[in-house]
This record gives structure tokens, sequence and C-alpha cells, in this order.
């Protein structure tokens, strides 16, 4: 073969690799997300077993508060029921209002808090509510590094031939982010 | 490296193009006039880059870690070469022809000889501080692993800063000490530890602590830890080697018989022993400082929260409590310096660690950013 074959031969090879490099670039981004949603997952769950405990020792301090309690277990169940991220996504948003008015109510009782049981139990479920955090925190870094590589070029050519599509974030809920009204008269 | 091409930090210690105004390492200020200028103070702003930030540290690392290899090689070579002509040997002893042919004049089969025996320990010494490192240093420093049920704060905080990286929860260890101090090791960022004195978990609230398991998972996060393992080894293998040229020099340098340039070559030796652990020394505090800095901002992109890591570092500065458990070949691993004293009159080319007020100017600087 003479030069110029061997040139377009090499060109060949390099563009080969790169495709490879590219595509399992996109896949490790694509486990990576997968993995980071069940990181998620796995805290939601874990909140959910904790709830009923709390309200199981709770109740009988707050006896005033029924109504919020009964906010607490309903968000709760309809956030076990929830399918799909979408749906999730909205419930837990629903619950994590609710679950942060309790603890709100929960400083007025000063022999709640004094309960050894209760403040193990708040421990828990706060660091549950920042492990959910962080989880979503780094879900959506990692949705952003797979979206990046999915749109930008040359990878979004790879990611268009074998069908990579860019992930949903996980927003946090409209009644996360609302500021509470005070009302002080 | 000439003078007039590089110019080197007065921060971190690592070496700049001389057209740069900002520090590629550690983004310290290096033209004080410049400083001035509204671009120049965006730049500042913008200097804590983590991901270029990370880089430059791991291709700073790896040259270094070279230097240290190519130091131990050059001792090797010097302690074969001496040995070759106090022994009185050839000059060359595998199949050369005529022992009075000295081409090139600095060539010594036996000096070739030492120098791959040391690059060969240095490799092995290394093997064996990857698989069983984390457990020696957790020995030296006596700390006990602890369980969920025995510290649940401490264990939540580190599983979230886990979660926050994406990381497996590494293990976590309390050392019994009123001291205020901190430390990562571990081979990998799978299969890493966190220890904390007990000192800091009575001192600080839920947020400083988080910001301190945060640096700490930032050095698991950067590969700091091992890292900083192979520059423990290899400083160490150098100034052990060091140390037994200079007492065999103290012992028999009477019996000592010149011939051939004998007394050039050991008098070449001698310097050299001399010199390398100071090297040695100078590159491992360069490198450990780069990596507080790089390990406190990554911290603040972990918790999203500079004001924890802030309050925590102030209440490490004014703690006056001295600890004991570390030693000079672990000190570079803690967050702060446990040899406090040491640290403030020392010339800033040896700390192991930034001045604190240093650190906690430049995070309220990212916390400008909106963290």
């Amino acid at each position: 073969m003479d030069t110029g074959a061997w040139i377009i031969l090499a060109l060949i090879v390099i563009f080969i690799l790169f495709m490879i490099a590219m595509y399992n670039r996109l896949v490790a981004l694509r486990n990576q997300v997968k993995n980071a949603w069940r990181q998620i997952d796995v805290q939601l769950k874990r909140r959910h077993d904790l709830i009923p405990n709390l309200v199981e020792v709770v109740k009988d301090y707050m006896s005033y508060e029924q109504e919020t309690l009964r906010q607490v277990i309903e968000a709760r169940n309809s956030a076990v029921k929830a399918q799909g991220p979408a749906d999730t996504i909205a419930a837990e948003g629903v619950l994590s209002g609710a679950l942060g008015k309790l603890f709100a109510l929960m400083e007025n009782y000063p022999d709640l808090k004094a309960n050894q049981n209760v403040a193990n139990l708040m421990e828990e479920l706060s660091s549950t509510e920042n492990k959910i955090a962080f989880a979503r925190q780094f879900y959506n870094d990692s949705v952003m590094s797979l979206n990046n590589a999915v749109q930008s070029f040359p990878s979004n050519m790879v990611a268009n031939m074998f069908r990579f599509t860019e992930a949903t974030y996980f927003e946090v809920p409209q009644a996360e982010t609302a500021v509470p009204k005070v009302n002080l008269r | 490296m000439a003078s007039s091409l590089v110019v080197t930090c007065p921060e971190c210690g690592s070496y700049n193009s001389a057209r740069a105004s900002v520090c590629r390492q550690c983004g310290a200020v290096l033209k004080a006039e410049r400083a001035q200028r509204p671009r120049m103070q965006k730049k500042l702003l913008r200097r804590t880059d983590f991901l270029a930030a990370a880089r430059a540290n791991q291709a700073n690392t790896r040259r270094l870690v070279l230097i240290l290899v190519a130091v131990a090689c050059v001792l090797g070579y010097l302690i074969g070469w001496n040995i070759q002509i106090y022994a009185q040997a050839p000059a060359h002893t595998y199949g050369q022809p005529a022992p009075g042919d000295w081409s090139p004049w600095f060539f010594s089969a036996w000096g070739a000889i030492g120098a791959a025996i040391l690059a060969g320990v240095s490799l092995v010494w290394t093997f064996v501080a990857f698989k069983a490192g984390d457990r020696i240093v957790m020995r030296m420093t006596g700390a006990r692993q602890v369980g969920p049920d025995e510290a649940p704060m401490l264990n939540n905080v580190v599983e979230e800063m886990a979660i926050a990286a994406g990381l497996a929860k590494p293990k976590v260890y309390i050392i019994d000490t009123p001291a205020l101090n901190a430390f990562a090791t571990g081979m990998s960022p799978g299969r890493a530890s966190i220890a904390v004195t007990q000192g800091l978990l009575d001192t600080l609230n839920r947020e400083e602590l988080q910001g301190v398991i945060g640096h700490e998972m930032g050095h698991v996060v950067n590969w700091d830890i091992r890292y900083a393992t192979a520059v423990t080894v290899l400083v160490g293998l150098i100034a052990l080697v060091s140390d037994g040229v200079l007492r065999s020099f103290y012992y028999g340098g009477g019996r000592r018989r010149d011939s051939r340039g004998g007394g050039v070559v050991a008098i070449l030796l001698l310097v050299f022993a001399v010199l390398a652990p100071l090297v040695a020394k100078l590159v491992q505090m360069a490198i450990s400082r780069q990596r507080e800095f790089l390990a406190d901002a990554t911290s603040v992109r972990l918790t999203r929260n500079a004001q924890g890591l802030i309050s925590a570092l102030e209440k490490l500065e004014t703690s006056a409590q001295p600890f004991d458990g570390a030693n000079r070949a672990t000190q570079h691993l803690f967050i702060v310096n446990p040899f406090r004293n040491f640290s403030e009159k020392a010339s800033a080319l040896m700390a192991t660690h930034p001045p604190l007020s240093r650190r906690i100017e430049r995070l309220r600087n990212l916390g400008a950013k909106g963290y």
C-alpha cells in the first residue's frame, strides 16, 4: 500500500477509537444517573419507615396537634404509593412540607425535646432529610454531566446513534421553595 | 529552571509562568499591582475552579513523585559508585573490555545496580503501604473504629457527605483526645477511613462538623490520601538511606583509601546525602499545602455552605490543645497542623499547612460567589 492509504487507514482507526471512548463515557454517565436515583430512593424509603415511629412517640405529648399529625401520616402514605419519578417528586414535596411543619411545632414542647427517644429519632430524621438533599444534589450534578454530553458536539452524534436520551432533573417542589407567609396580626 | 521564565508562588510554592498574575495551583495573587484592576478582581473571585484545580493537582503530584523517585535513584547510584571505588573493583565488571577504560568517566556498573535497587525498594515499599497503609496510620494515631450505635451523629454526617460525593461510606474512627483535629486515609475513594478527635466532636456543632467532614471527604475525592501515602513512603526511604550514608561516613571515614577520584565521588555522595532529605521534605510540604486549599473548596462544593467550615476553622484556630498522637510522618494528614508552635515559627516554605487565616479568607471568597 502507498502512503496515502496508510494515512487514511490511520485516520479511520483514530476515528473509531474516539467513537468508542465517547460511547463508554456516555454509558458511564448514564449509569451514574441511574445509581444516583437509586440513592435518593433508598433515603426516601428510610424516611417512610421512620415517620410512623416518630408519630407514635410524639402523639401522646402533642394531643393538640392531631391535625398536623394526620397530615404527616396522609402525606407519608401517598408518598409510599407514588409511582414513577414525576409522581414521587410531587408526593415527597408534600411530605417534606408536612414534616417541616411538625418539626416547627415540636419546638413548642420542651419535655418532648428532653425525651432521649425523640432526640434520637429527630437526629435520624433530620439526617435522612440531609441525605435526601445531598442525594438530590449528586443526582442533579450527574444529570447535568449526562445532558451536557448528550447535547454537545461531537458526543451528541454518538448519543443520537445509540439513543442516549437526556435525563430529568429532580426539581425542588414548589412547596419547599415557597417562602412561608408570616402574619403578625 | 531559569528564574526569568518561572516565578514561585509565595503561598503554595508551586511554579508559575512569569506572565501569570494568579497562581495556577492555589489562585494566590502573584503581582500585587495587577490585583487592583477590576477585571483582576473578578478573576480572583473565580479562582477556585474545582475541576481545573484538581487536574493541575494530579499532574503536579505525578511530577513531584517522579522527582522523589529520581532523587532516590541518584542517591542509589552514588552509593553504588562509592562502594565500587571503595572496594577497588574494576570500573566495568560486566563483560566490558579493559578495566582502565573509563568512558564516559561517570559510568559505574555498581552505581546502576544501586540505583535499580533503590528504585525497586521504593516501588515495593509503596506497594506495601498501599496495601496496609490505612491500618498502620490508624494504629499510629491511636484511633478506634466506631459504629452508628456508638456515635450516631458522626456516622450520619459522614454518610451524608459520602452521598453528596457519590461514594461509598468511609469507615469512621474516633481518637480519644481533647485536641481538635481530623484526618482521612485509605487507598482509594472506595475504601477510605475518616478519623476525628473526641474534642472536635464535643466542640463543633452539626453544621461545623459537616464542613470538617466535607474537607476530609474532599481529600478522599481528590485521591489525596493515596498520593500522601506514596509521598510519605518515598520521603521516609530517602531520609533513611541518607541517614545510613552519613553514619557510614562518620564511622568509616578514617579507613577510606583514596584512588582514582574516589575522594571527589565520596564528597559528591556526602553533599547529596545531606541535600536529598531536604529536597524530599520540600516536595512533601508543597504537595501537602496545595491540597489543603483544594479540599476546603471541595468541602464547600459538597455542603454548598461555606459558613460551617469557616466557623469550624475559626474554632480550630483559637483552640490551643496540643495533640500527642501525631508525629512527623503523619502530620500532613490532619486538617490543621498538630504541631501548632512549629508551623507558626517555621517559614512558609516548610509548613505542611497554609495559615488558617489564608484558608478562611479563601472560603469567604467562595461564599461571595453565592455558595
